[in-house]
Parts: C-alpha cells; structure tokens; sequence
C-alpha cells in the first residue's frame, strides 16, 4: 500500500496543527506541506501535486471553495477533501461543484479525517454524518410543509441503483460494467433519474443521494 | 397692516377737512357779498336822500306862500325819516370807524335840518334877504362835509369787501397750503411705509432662505451620519464577528480537535474516563455552536464564501429550521460578483424581513425573490402573515433597511394590509464602473 501524500490548508495554525497530528498518526498518510490560505494552497497543490489536498471553506485571501476549483482544474490527479463548519446544503453543494469529494464537519474531523481522505482517494464520496442528517431533515421538513410528495417513491428499482452508483462517483462505463447492460442504457437511466428528481448536476445527485442517507 | 390703515385714515382725514374747509369759506363769501351788496344799496339811498334834501334846501330859499312852506316841510320831514331809516339799518361790519362816521353824518344832517327848519320859519322878505347867505355859508360846507362823509363810507365799504376777499384768499391758501401738506404727508408715509414692507419683506425672504439652506444641510448631514452609523455597524460587527470566528471559536476548534485525538487514544478498559472526556466534547461543541451562530449572526461569512444567492438559500433554510415558517429563495441572472454593499445590504433587507415575518406577523411561508436586468437588482420578500400598516408603524428594522437602500440609491416600499400578508420591496441601481468589492 503506497503511502498517501497529504496537503492541510486551514488559516489557523491551531487547528492545522490539530489535523496534522491526525495525519501523521495514520500508517498509510503523511502530510507533504501546509498552506495558511486559499492562495498559498493552489501555489502549494501545484509544486508538491499532493494525492490529497484537505481545504478549510473559510479562508482568507482565496477560500476552500475557489481553492478547490483551482486544484481540480489543473491537477485532476488530487482529490479534495472539503472541511467546513457549515453542515448545509448550500456549502455542500458548492464543495462538490467545485469538485471536492469528501466534506467534513470540523467538529468531527478528527474521527473521520483518515477515513475521508481514504475515500476521496479512491474516488468515493465522503460526508460526515452529521450532514447527511442536517440535509435530511431539511428536505422532510420541506416536505412536510409544503405537502409536496417524495419523489424517491417514482425511481424503479434500477434507476435506485443507478442513483447509487452515480453517487459514489463511478462513470457511466463503470456502472455498465457493474450491472452488466449497455453505457446507453445506464446513461438513459441517469438521464431518467434526474429528470424525476428534478436533478440538474452530478454535484446535485450526490447531494441527493448523501440527503436520502444512499451514500454517506 | 395698522399703518397702512393709519395712512388711509390721514389721507380720508384730511380730504375730509379740506372739503369742510371749502365749504366754510364758500359761506363766507356769500355772507361778505351780501352784506357789501346790502350797505351799497343803504348807501346808495343815502346819497340820493341826501341830493334830494339839497335841492330842498334850495327851494326852501325861494319858496314864498305858506302852503309851498309846508309842503316843503313835509318832503323835509319825509327825506329825514328816510335818511334816519338807512343809518339805523345800516350795517357797519365790525369796524368803529365806520359807525363813527355814521354818526357824524347823522349829526351834520340834523344840523342842517335844524338850520332849514329856522329858515322855514322866517317871513319870505327874510329869507329872501338872509337865506341866501346862510345856505352859502352854513348849509352848503355842511351838506358837502356830509357827501363827502358817505364818500368815506362807500370807501369803507369797498375796503370791507376787499378785506374779505383778502381774508378769503388767505383762507384758501392756508388750505391749500395744508392740503399739500397732507398729501406730502400721505406720500411720504406711504413712501416710509413701503420700504419698510420691503426691508421686512426682504428680511423674511432672507431668513427664510437661510433656514431652508439650514434644513437642507442638516438633513444632508442627518443622511451621511446615518450612513456611516450603517457603515460603522456593519464594520463594528465584522471586526467582532473576525474576533468570534478568529480568536474564540478556532480555539474552541482545537480543543475539540484535541479531545476527539483524547478520545482516540484512551483504552477502552477505562470507560469512566471516556464518558468524562466525552462530556467535555460535548460542553466545547456547544460552546463552537454558539460562538459560531454568534459570529454569523454579526457577519454571514456565507457571503464571503458562497455569495449572494447561497447565501440567502442559507438564510432561508436556517429560518425554516428554526422557526414554523417555510422559506423560498429564487433568483434569476444573480451576479456572483456583486459589489460587497450591495451583498451585505440585501442579504440584510432580506433577514429583517424574515425576521419580521415570523417574529411579528406569524407567517406560515414566505418567499424571497432576488432578479438582475440591465443595470438594476430587484429583491422581494413576501410573507403570508398578519400584516400592518405601514403608514402607522415603522419600527427601527425597517427604517434599517430602508436606510440601506437609500444609500445606494435604490428605492424601498412596503406592501401591506392587515391579515393580507406583507411584501417588501426594494430596487438598486447597480454601479457599472465598479469592479466587485
């Protein structure tokens, strides 16, 4: 197992040095460097091109959000993994168009740092707990208020799967693979799917999918 | 006012005296003419009695029977009644002179009669003899001394008129002498009188200039002070929010990032001590919670992070979380980079009225619409609450969002009824040479 290159960004040095501690204690991570900024990241992600950039939202000067855009854009190699204090959706969604894969909660980031990073290398999507609650809630309430029905009831049972599975980040080839039918077939069903649900983006269909407590 | 009405009353005044005046003197005039016109007609019969009597006298002295005596006597008799007639009636004006000379015609004449009444009384060989010499040397001086007596008087007379007529003259002039005063009076009053309306007039005009400019500063000034009293709270609350997010709740961070490492690392086969630890965690995130909705509360940092719309989408949700109303946001062609003021100025017109729609009208849902066109930003939020009247009540909130929108030049108004729900309004021009703040 090749040992997983770590890049922090966060502008307080006492959390950094909190997440640091985190890193270094996993066997498969280390941490290559630290930026205090969004700007300071993307110069930083560039040099070392880090397998795994962890980005704190609220930065000065360039924050997480922008920082990660940046990263994605030029190293499609590093992943992201998002740390915010913010569990709603707006925050959320932003982090994944932006093309992070993980999104953590900084109160909880230290019992799921390891794990998140672990995810976002392979591709996965990963989102604390407690977002995934926050995000369901709202959507029940919503709901529940506004008499609207839940539109999860209206997907077949292989669109639930396609959902799924698009939401843990496999293409569209993968998903073929995995359920043994045609590329146009998986993409008629993805196309299907976001229709009933109203769903414009992938971001959007992750976001979804983490709400309904599919994919954590 | 009075002194207008106090000219008007010289000015009515003094015509008025003026017109008495005139008529005075008129009726003095037709007195002073009758009364020459009278004593020239007296004088006029005294003359002629006198003449009469002359050539009496001179018959007297050639008269020879008895009965041309007696009637002679008699035409005498008759001439002195007449003569007495017209003294006594005559009216001498004011003068003693003139009553003098009245009387010393009266006695001459008596003088004479008595003389012509001796000669009457001689034998016609006497008065043939004798009267020529007594009419020559005693009747005749006194006869002419009396013409020339009521020559005096005729005189006197025409100097009475004249003397009238100057009084008159004199009276007319003095009248108009004071009329012309009056007018000069009035003109000059009035004169006084309008330059002091003017003086006053221009006074006023100034004074009221100065307080209008005064009122126009002042408010120009009561608008800059409000606008930096704006400026310096959302300043104020940016630093403490900085302070909050920066000093506070990052150290609360760490501590929590320490337990959970804390937590980590302790054995499981020491369970009380990982409850103590776990309670601990639990007292520090609620402290983050609080410091962190503090901080959010003073500043939303999803402006900075997110923008706008998120931003109110954020704000919309965190209302429905915490309250019984279901929020909406939609927005169409939103600039994600729009000026800072304008960012933090509706998202702050925004969450007063949400404030509003739960905390005063009870609402059940509420909609918040934010549009961009060509050069302009719309921002709306309706509720289907209570309502009010907004001509009545104003409280400081929306006289803060208010406030906001005037200051980048927008326009603000509120729709609302009671029991119809309220919308709130408001439309900003936005800056185009400014590049995002």
């Amino acid at each position: 197992m090749r040992t997983l290159r770590v890049l922090l960004a966060d502008d307080h040095n006492l959390i950094r040095a909190g997440l640091r501690l985190v890193v270094a204690q996993q066997p498969d991570c280390m941490v290559v460097g630290e930026a205090g900024n969004g700007r300071e990241a993307v110069a930083m992600a560039n040099s070392l091109k880090p397998d795994v950039a962890v980005l704190d939202i609220g930065m000065p000067d360039l924050n997480g959000i922008e920082a990660c855009r940046q990263i994605r854009e030029s190293l499609p190699g590093t992943q992201v993994v998002m740390l915010s204090m913010h569990s709603d959706e707006s925050y959320v969604l932003r982090a994944l168009k932006a093309g992070a894969r993980a999104y953590l909660l900084k109160d909880s980031a230290e019992a799921d740092l390891a794990r998140a990073i672990r995810a976002a290398w392979e591709g996965k999507s990963f989102f604390s707990p407690a977002v995934g609650k926050v995000l369901l809630e709202d959507y029940m309430r919503k709901l529940q208020r506004t008499g609207g029905e839940d539109s999860y009831e209206l997907l077949s049972p292989r669109e639930r799967e396609v959902l799924q599975l698009v939401a843990e980040g496999k293409s569209s080839k993968e998903i073929s693979n995995i359920l043994n039918v045609s590329v146009y077939t998986v993409e008629t069903h993805r196309a299907n799917l976001m229709q009933k649900l109203n769903l414009k983006s992938v971001p959007e269909v992750i976001l979804y999918a983490v709400r309904k407590g599919i994919i954590s | 006012m009075s002194a207008f009405l106090g000219l008007f009353g010289l000015m009515l005044g003094s015509g008025l005296a003026a017109v008495g005046d005139l008529d005075r003197m008129h009726a003095q005039e037709q007195a002073a003419r009758h009364e020459f016109l009278q004593r020239t007609q007296a004088l006029g019969g005294l003359c002629l009695s006198i003449e009469l009597f002359g050539d009496s006298v001179q018959q007297s002295v050639s008269v020879q029977d008895d009965d041309g005596v007696a009637a002679l006597r008699d035409r005498l008799d008759r001439l002195q009644g007449d003569i007495q007639l017209v003294l006594g009636s005559y009216n001498s004006g004011p003068h003693d002179r003139e009553l003098v000379t009245l009387k010393v015609i009266q006695t001459l004449f008596f003088r004479q009669r008595d003389l012509v009444v001796q000669m009457l009384s001689w034998s016609a060989d006497e008065r043939r003899r004798r009267a020529p010499l007594l009419v020559h040397r005693e009747v005749a001086p006194l006869l002419s001394e009396i013409l020339q007596r009521s020559d005096q008087l005729r005189l006197a007379n025409d100097q009475q008129l004249h003397d009238a007529d100057q009084t008159l003259l004199a009276q007319f002039a003095s009248l108009q002498a004071s009329l012309t005063r009056s007018i000069a009076l009035a003109l000059a009053s009035g004169l006084i009188l309008i330059l002091a309306s003017m003086i006053y007039i221009l006074r006023l005009e100034r004074q009221t200039r100065l307080r209008y400019a005064e009122v126009v500063r002042s408010r120009r000034e009561l608008e800059q002070l409000s606008a930096r009293l704006v400026d310096a709270q959302e300043t104020e609350r940016r630093n403490i929010s900085r302070e909050l997010h920066d000093e506070v709740g990052q150290t609360l961070g760490a501590l929590l990032v320490d337990f959970g490492r804390l937590l980590a690392t302790l054995p499981a086969s020491a369970p009380h001590l990982r409850e103590q630890v776990d309670k601990m965690k639990a007292v520090a995130e609620r402290s983050v919670q609080a410091v962190r909705n503090l901080a959010l509360l003073l500043r939303p940092s999803m402006l900075d992070d997110l923008g706008l719309v998120p931003a109110l989408e954020w704000q919309g949700r965190e209302v429905s979380r915490n309250s019984q109303m279901e929020v909406d946001v939609e927005s169409a062609n939103v600039s994600e980079d729009l000026p800072d003021d304008y960012k933090v100025a509706i998202y702050r017109l925004v969450q007063e009225a949400l404030h509003n729609a739960v905390r005063h009208a009870a609402a059940r849902n509420a909609r918040v619409r934010v549009e961009q066109d060509a050069g302009r930003i719309r921002v709306e939020v309706a509720d289907d609450g209570r309502g009010f009247d907004p001509a009545r009540s104003r409280g400081v909130g929306i006289l803060g969002m208010e406030e906001r929108v005037k200051r980048l030049g927008g326009a603000f108004s509120i729709d609302s009824k009671a029991g119809q729900g309220t919308t709130v309004r408001a439309e900003l021009p936005l800056r185009r040479e400014e590049p995002a703040a």
